[in-house]
């Protein structure tokens, strides 16, 4: 990753900004039932432990080059993003195919509401963080 | 600088399917929580790890030229047919590795990494 972040500074004009944005798994994310109006919580979703492993990896590239002194943070920030399902089938295969989240949801509500709203449509929210860095000019 | 280039800890893209992308933000939200078509408007754009072309397609109106570059081929392939679609010119996509990019010194004025690093 550092490597990258190297070249990505050989190719940006001193100044010019890179963004990086990726999901914050520093937050959980969740697993919802739309609602008429809104949504309604059924579950935690936490990432699986290779992908913290590799975020903390991404945070620790990005914190070299900004102590090596290619770039300048600006700015950052986070939103919030929900991925819809047609229904719950849905969203468990998804999370069961998908490699940044573990496998089954921490669900907060029964079987029987689970059950009950199978059919339902379902998001998952889930955090996304971005930051704004400068390129600053080589000191070579 | 060449101790920060040898402190690599591993590879872009490597977990995360480029394809996914339908199940991401759309381009011009995300680009509105970055601050808005200014960050982008008349600006040479890179998009690292470009996957479909989901995000250099949807900056392009605004940028003055956009490239992006994936390792899969496929992904490639699929943003360049994403782009004849939608008919957008200024758009190139190309195959490589994010460790040896294919572009001049100072090439770019701004480099997204979306859901890359």
């Amino acid at each position: 990753m550092v490597d990258a972040l190297v070249e990505v500074h050989r190719v940006l004009a001193p100044g010019g900004i890179l963004v990086d944005a990726r999901p914050d798994s520093r937050v959980p994310a969740y697993a919802e039932r739309r609602k008429p109006r809104g949504f309604q919580r059924y579950g935690v979703v936490n990432t699986s432990r290779l992908e913290l492993a590799n975020d903390r990896a991404s945070d620790r590239a990005i914190s070299l080059v900004v102590r090596e002194g290619l770039f300048k943070r600006t700015r950052g920030g986070r939103f919030w993003h929900r991925v819809p399902f047609s229904d719950l089938a849905e969203l468990r295969k998804y999370l069961w195919e998908h490699l940044r989240f573990v496998h089954r949801a921490e669900w907060v509500v029964g079987v029987a509401t689970r059950k009950h709203h199978a059919n339902d449509q379902f998001v998952i929210r889930r955090a996304v963080r971005y930051e704004l860095l400068e390129a600053l000019p080589s000191r070579i | 600088m060449s101790s920060v280039a040898n402190d690599s800890v591993g590879d872009l893209g490597r977990h995360v399917p480029a394809l996914s992308s339908a199940l991401r933000p759309h381009p011009l939200d995300e680009l509105r929580e970055w601050g808005g078509s200014p960050l982008v408007r008349g600006k040479r754009v890179l998009d690292l790890g470009c996957g479909d072309g989901r995000l250099a397609l949807g900056v392009a109106r605004f940028a003055t030229r956009v490239e992006g570059i994936d390792p899969d081929p496929a992904a490639v392939a699929a943003a360049k047919r994403n782009a004849r679609k939608a008919g957008v010119r200024n758009v190139r996509f190309t195959a490589g590795a994010a460790q040896h990019l294919p572009y001049p010194d100072a090439a770019f004025d701004l480099v997204i990494l979306s859901w890359t690093l």
